[in-house]
């Protein structure tokens, strides 16, 4: 690039990111959410029970086929597991799009009280990366990270962990008594998420395109390399082999007159041919005194077949 | 019967069966978007064989009581209903869109050119800023990929993407894919000029190499087996476009070829802008939404070609042959207009210089690339 160009281009940049940054800064998020409606996207979970495990089953955000989300509780009994709206704990600072799933409300009992359960939350859903946030509408600071263990299991299945004291901050009832309501969910950075995917999916394009173009390459080559050679063999099927010359001795005692009468014996037998392939019935302009005696010959030919002069002969 | 009687039926015949006391003020503005489009259709040729049957769809959907996009008492789908509901959300109809594409594509410059095909994925570019910038305005993710893929210059992977993402979208987001399509002409050239000293526009590119019967033949499977393999969630479209360019290659179904060239392919198109010009119902399309998509449409574009012509002088630092950059533009599909455009640009150049055929090479590799981040959005939302 010339450098004029260059400067109009960067400054073209540079205008264009103000902007793009002004809109972003400057349009209120609130504001956005409103002009637009509701978020489509709200997993609804259907939740099944066996034995002592509660599944939890839903088309997360972001997705189109369902996931498993399994719990389980040690150290207490799990009474129930319910789906909880976010709308019902939102709060500034903390935005529903992190939560793929929707919250929720984990009922427990059997707990000794002031004891320790144990709660899991399993599901391949979850990668390694994924946090436990407990909600508790009692506390100042609604929101916290439970810090869940982090558990990776065979198949690509993680394990979150968290421990729940009965009357602790994570127990949404606040008492003593050996049940405990533990509401919260499974956490992703949406824009760690966005973005990290954005640079492996672009990036992927390129990686599937490299491999395609190699293969391209070298089949190519291949291509080419058995073109030439079907062109060489072809090549050498129309270059006819040499005619042995013959041995023909020359007779000396030929006289020339008989010479020159061969010749143009020869002469007029292959000229004859040649012509004979290049014939063309090519009719000179006829005169009169020649059409006058071809009919005069067709007639006398044609006589003993010529209806009319039967007729005129009768 | 009494008069009072009879004025009451009138009244309730009026009312409840004909359109005009129905008749709100967003669906007279959605008549006239529709004659806009139509205007731009019959009167300036942008894109006619869409604009035309989209602008009607949206023409006929946007008067009131018309049984056209619900479903009757018994749950059957009405006219356009049907072929919205089994031609695009069963998303049959932008794969035999991507068949008929298929029958209808010479690969032999890409297949001359394999190196273009890279600059079919640095033309990706804006389909992914476009997709982070739609998020900061509250666009869902699956909304925002769909978005973001307009900026591929593909109709058919557009909509059928949107199709499986945000439905909600697919009127706005084809109608932006295609407007912007048939605007390639008139958004391209200032980039490219901008982008590329003159000096770099007159770069000669050497002639293609003549590519036999059996390499066309067998570059169809050979894409395949690479494309499908890594990323089997774009199996449907490449599947079907490979499948149309093998029966055009193998030459002994012609009529098949034929028939997907021609016949089916306006049968579908027919059916296709019809489906979508219907989605634009005033109560669904009247939001800031669709002008956001117009807006974002319109940057992705630039940041696609932008990306392509990128890419061409990032490979020239690499290639000792050096390649024209303004072929890169042609990476973002709109198969062949913006072959073109790198034609007239590089003739405006210098007039000895051809390089239609060069541009056709990222071209066809724009729509790969296209479909390709197609398959990564679904594989990425499965």
């Amino acid at each position: 690039m010339n450098r004029l160009t260059h400067e109009i281009f960067k400054s073209a940049i540079r205008t264009w990111l103000i902007l793009a940054w002004m809109l972003v800064i400057l349009v209120p998020r609130t504001t956005v959410y409103a002009a637009f409606g509701e978020d489509l996207e709200k997993p609804k979970p259907e939740f099944t029970r066996e034995g002592n495990v509660i599944t939890a089953k839903l088309i997360p955000r972001a997705k189109s086929t369902s996931v498993s989300i399994h719990f389980q509780v040690s150290g207490g009994r799990l009474v129930s597991v319910e789906g909880m709206d976010f709308q019902e704990a939102a709060r500034p600072g903390v935005d529903n799009k992190d939560f793929k799933s929707e919250l929720f409300a984990i009922k427990i009992d059997g707990v000794p009280p002031d004891g320790v359960a144990k709660v899991s939350v399993t599901s391949a859903f979850f990668s390694s990366s994924t946090e436990y946030w407990v909600f508790n509408r009692n506390l100042k600071e609604s929101w916290m990270n439970a810090d869940a263990k982090n558990i990776s299991l065979p198949d690509m299945i993680q394990k979150l962990v968290v421990s729940v004291k009965d009357g602790g901050p994570f127990d949404s009832d606040g008492a003593v008594d050996g049940r405990i309501t533990f509401t919260g969910g499974p956490k992703d950075s949406f824009w760690g998420y966005a973005l990290g995917t954005l640079f492996i999916r672009f990036f992927g394009i390129f990686l599937v395109l490299s491999i395609l173009m190699i293969g391209m390459i070298l089949s190519g080559k291949v291509f080419q390399m058995l073109d030439k050679k079907k062109a060489k063999r072809e090549i050498e099927i129309q270059v006819q082999p040499e005619v042995p010359v013959p041995d023909i001795q020359p007779a000396e005692s030929i006289e020339p007159e008989l010479a020159a009468a061969v010749g143009a014996a020869l002469h007029l037998h292959f000229s004859g041919r040649r012509s004979g392939a290049d014939f063309q019935f090519i009719t000179p302009a006829i005169s009169p005194w020649v059409r006058q005696g071809r009919e005069r010959i067709m007639n006398a030919r044609s006589i003993p077949t010529n209806r009319f002069n039967r007729l005129r002969n009768r | 019967m009494s008069w009072d009687q009879v004025l009451e039926l009138i009244k309730s015949i009026l009312l409840t069966q004909t359109g005009i006391p129905n008749l709100d003020i967003g669906q007279v503005i959605m008549i006239l978007v529709s004659f806009f489009f139509l205007y731009l259709a019959v009167a300036k040729e942008y894109e006619p064989l869409l604009l035309v049957p989209i602008g009607f769809g949206i023409f006929l959907v946007n008067f009131p009581l018309v049984p056209l996009m619900g479903f009757t008492e018994h749950g059957n789908p009405e006219l356009i209903q049907a072929f919205y509901k089994y031609g695009i959300q069963w998303e049959i109809i932008p794969c035999l869109i991507f068949l008929g594409l298929g029958a209808m594509t010479d690969f032999g410059p890409l297949i001359a050119n394999p190196k273009t095909l890279i600059i079919g994925a640095g033309a990706q570019l804006g389909v992914f800023i476009t997709y982070c910038g739609t998020l900061f305005f509250g666009f869902t993710l699956k909304e925002a990929a769909s978005v973001g893929i307009i900026g591929g210059a593909d109709g058919p992977t557009t909509i059928y993407l949107t199709a499986m993402l945000a439905p909600q979208l697919l009127g706005a987001n084809a109608l932006a894919a295609y407007s912007y399509m048939a605007m390639v002409p008139l958004i391209q050239p200032p980039i490219m000029r901008l982008m590329t000293t003159p000096e770099q526009r007159r770069i000669k590119m050497r002639q293609l190499r003549p590519v036999s019967a059996r390499e066309k033949l067998l570059f169809p499977l050979i894409a395949s087996i690479f494309i499908i393999l890594l990323i089997p969630a774009v199996a449907p479209l490449m599947g079907m476009f490979m499948f149309g360019n093998f029966m055009r290659e193998c030459g002994v179904v012609k009529r098949l070829s034929d028939t997907a060239q021609n016949a089916m392919m306006n049968i579908v198109t027919i059916l296709l802008g019809l489906s979508v010009g219907a989605t634009m119902q005033a109560d669904v399309f009247l939001s800031w939404k669709p002008m956001l998509i117009f807006g974002f449409g319109l940057l992705d574009f630039v940041i696609c070609t932008f990306g392509g012509i990128l890419t061409v002088h990032i490979m020239n630092k690499f290639l000792k042959e050096k390649m024209n950059p303004l072929i890169g533009s042609a990476g973002v599909s709109a198969v062949p207009m913006a072959a073109r455009v790198s034609q007239v640009e590089g003739q405006k150049a210098d007039p000895d210089n051809w390089l239609i055929m060069h541009a056709m090479g990222p071209n066809l590799a724009g729509v790969i690339g296209s479909a390709s981040a197609a398959g990564m959005f679904i594989a990425m939302f499965k």
